[in-house]
């Protein structure tokens, strides 16, 4: 039996493909289906989902309490109303 | 059926305060706000956001009832959806309706949104109980599906499931609008034909294609539960969503019709430029070297004016109201004017430059470009080996190296997170930029912005180098983590948030300012009044006859090999331990102390310019690069220090310092003694 759209999405994360875009192309699926697949993988907890920020306040950094959680001072969670972002998603340990 | 009076355990627990009055049982009769006992009761499922909650107020309008589920804290929606159907299906004895066109009513139920039948919350668990968790008798009648049709695929796992289930199901797609702008076509009889249940086109907010949905619904009514799709025989959660996924693939192909070749919209036309593996580094590096140009140099000359402002009123400002209350000549007076003024005032003066800065970093981030930045460095750190994910705290260090440090918990092997926190320091951070800014206009004037750039060019190959050399000698069997980009769409910044996200680093910067500069200021003004020898007092000492002075000249030796050997650049390295911002607060404080009538613009960088011209032996353009690259290289501060000795413990802590200080030196000297044959 041929893989199904999900272990071939995996199989490329786990290659190390940079986006959807390219995942959908070598796939030859559509890529609202790569999207789902990627969300339906995330949301079983086989794929990590994290939304990047680049850049905090220059130094007095040890004392931030947003500093502390990895996100910086961009984080959605901080910049009220900021758009989404940079997403990066990376196999879960029980998959690599 | 499901949600009838005659099922007390299972029916609502509404509370209908203004309830109308009960009319003759029949086909559309109304009781307590529901439709009648017999009225069929249709579950309105889907995803949050696809329209669900806006049918049920178009269907039912204001015949609606809320309360929590019996034994629930989720709130669950019943209304009356009042249809017309044809007489001659009417079964009702007494009927009332007109003969030709006879209403139905139909008990509508809200159900929490849901992805899936497999519940990650009680609101999705409650939307599984009813749908598939009790006996059929008491499942609704029919489900209608809310599909969002600009996200199909995500939309119709649902859908795969209650397939599964036996049960009857109609697909009402939302968003065909959406769909439509983004260029896919819906042939909603081939979907239909796929999925193998009915489907219709609505607009819940224009109220289009009710009417068709209604008919849809009495029809799917009067028909039994199809048979159910059949499912791999398998207990593996992957292989059963992977053939889940493979219907739903296969439905979303014979439904949809994209163009035949999908427009190539401007987004992925510049993606293929910025992410291209050789132009793409380069047309990184191109940006970054226009915002650091665009940044001295429009910063120039607010920069002089604060300067001239500081070391001028400001300054004479403050000695005339010490002077005025007899404090003229006194320690306060060294510590007002020549401590805090000279230090704080001095670093403050980079307010415009580091707003700028923010600006034009918060314009990138939030266009969507720096996260183009972010796949070529991805990719940079897989070609050399280096665990992909790895970039993540190293971009982030490029801000502040503190929270870069934090961010290596993403990293899942302890080996990685070792590597990546002893890789951080090497990223310069914003509060050396302050440092480099300051150096590169004095030294380099109208190039001031290329030797910004260069330092940054240096950090990314100092990185890519320590994590060679680590790579092949402590850390041989690491293995790579690779991860996948979902890039956002290009976007016009918005002045709202650009402001937010500049204000709050301005902020961090200003908070530094007054907190961390102002005691390290403290104590080096209280380190440069201690005289060493008897017969001086205290506050009335030159500072190279001070503690801070003479423990600056103890260290200076060490660095004559690169070509700043002297006390006053040495004490600034010592100082820059605490906070990068510091050197350029210290030598303020120095220079006033030590200079204390040659004040005014530009005072500092003449007096920084001499030191460096001592100390090198004429070389002073190689040995201030030295310098940059002296302190670039070793220890951040002392809230770096900290941050890894929490995340990587004390020895590879330690080792670290260790690593920066050694490489650090002979940078140092390196380019010091290869410059000197130049310059």
């Amino acid at each position: 039996m041929s893989a199904g759209p999900l272990s071939r999405v995996l199989a490329e994360v786990g290659a190390g493909t940079p986006t959807l875009t390219q995942m959908a192309r070598n796939l030859g699926l559509d890529e609202e289906v790569v999207r789902a697949a990627v969300e339906h993988l995330v949301r079983s907890g086989r794929i990590e989902s994290r939304e990047l920020s680049l850049g905090c306040p220059p130094s007095g950094c040890g004392s931030c309490a947003v500093a502390s959680g990895g996100g910086g001072c961009g984080h959605p969670d901080v910049v009220a109303g900021r758009r989404p972002g940079l997403v990066m998603l990376s196999l879960t340990r029980s998959n690599g | 059926m499901a949600l009838t009076e005659q099922q007390p355990s299972r029916s609502l627990n509404l509370v209908v305060p203004s309830a109308p009055p009960s009319v003759k049982a029949c086909c559309h009769t109304t009781t307590n706000g529901g439709a009648g006992p017999e009225a069929p009761a249709v579950a309105l499922v889907g995803a949050p956001n696809t329209g669900k909650s806006t049918l049920f107020n178009a269907l039912t309008g204001a015949r609606v009832t809320m309360g929590n589920w019996p034994g629930t804290t989720v709130e669950v929606s019943r209304g009356v959806w009042k249809t017309t159907q044809s007489a001659a299906s009417c079964t009702c004895e007494e009927c009332t309706c007109d003969p030709g066109e006879k209403r139905l009513e139909i008990t509508l139920i809200d159900l929490p949104g849901a992805y899936s039948l497999d519940p990650h919350s009680p609101d999705e668990a409650l939307t599984r109980d009813l749908l598939v968790g009790g006996p059929v008798a008491e499942r609704p009648d029919l489900c209608v599906v809310a599909c969002d049709a600009s996200r199909l695929a995500n939309s119709l796992y649902m859908v795969s499931q209650l397939r599964e289930q036996g049960i009857s199901i109609l697909v009402a797609l939302t968003m065909l609008d959406v769909a439509a702008k983004r260029g896919t076509e819906i042939d909603i009889a081939a979907l239909s034909q796929a999925l193998g249940c009915p489907v219709v086109g609505i607009d819940p907010r224009r109220r289009a294609g009710l009417d068709a949905l209604a008919g849809a619904v009495r029809e799917a009514l009067g028909e039994p539960a199809p048979a159910p799709r059949p499912v791999p025989a398998t207990t593996d959660a992957l292989e059963r969503d992977d053939d889940r996924f493979g219907w739903i693939a296969a439905a979303v192909e014979a439904g949809t019709r994209a163009p035949d070749e999908q427009p190539r919209t401007w987004s992925d036309r510049v993606d293929r430029w910025v992410t291209a593996p050789v132009l793409g580094p380069l047309i990184f590096l191109a940006v970054m070297w226009a915002v650091f140009q665009i940044t001295t140099a429009v910063a120039a000359p607010l920069q002089d004016l604060l300067d001239g402002l500081f070391a001028g009123p400001v300054s004479s400002g403050a000695t005339w109201v010490l002077g005025a209350v007899g404090l003229d000549g006194t320690w306060v007076e060294g510590f007002v004017v020549n401590g805090l003024i000279a230090g704080v005032g001095m670093l403050l003066t980079f307010v415009p430059l580091m707003t700028l800065m923010f600006v034009l970093l918060a314009l990138l981030e939030d266009s969507g470009y720096l996260a183009r930045a972010a796949v070529v460095a991805d990719r940079l750190m897989r070609s050399i080996g280096l665990p992909g994910r790895a970039f993540l705290p190293l971009i982030v260090g490029f801000g502040c190296n503190v929270p870069a440090i934090s961010a290596t918990r993403i990293l899942p092997g302890a080996r990685q997170r070792v590597l990546t926190a002893l890789l951080v320091p090497f990223t310069s951070c914003t509060a050396r930029l302050t440092v480099f800014v300051m150096l590169g206009s004095i030294f380099f004037g109208e190039y001031a912005g290329t030797a910004v750039f260069a330092m940054y060019v240096i950090s990314i190959h100092l990185v890519v180098l320590a994590g060679l050399v680590l790579r092949r000698t402590l850390w041989r069997t690491m293995g790579t983590e690779p991860l996948i980009i979902d890039l956002p769409a290009y976007q016009v910044p918005t002045l709202r948030l650009t402001a937010s996200v500049t204000w709050l680093r301005l902020k961090g910067f200003l908070q530094t300012a007054s907190g961390i500069i102002v005691a390290a200021v403290a104590a080096v003004w209280l380190l440069q009044s201690i005289p060493v020898q008897a017969g001086q007092s205290f506050g009335a000492v030159p500072v190279e006859d001070s503690v801070y002075g003479v423990a600056a000249q103890a260290i200076a030796p060490v660095f004559a090999p690169a070509g700043f050997g002297s006390w006053e650049t040495a004490s600034t390295l010592a100082v820059g331990f605490v906070a990068k911002e510091a050197v350029i607060s210290s030598w303020a404080q120095t220079y006033a102390v030590a200079e204390p009538d040659g004040g005014g613009p530009g005072a500092l960088g003449t007096a920084v310019m001499n030191s460096f011209t001592e100390s090198s032996g004429g070389h002073p353009i190689p040995a201030a690069l030295a310098f940059m690259v002296f302190l670039l290289a070793y220890t951040p501060c002392v809230a770096t220090v900290a941050a890894q000795w929490r995340e990587i413990g004390p020895r590879w802590t330690l080792f670290g310092i260790g690593m920066q200080l050694v490489t650090a030196w002979v940078l140092a000297v390196a380019v010091f003694q290869v410059g000197r044959l130049f310059w």
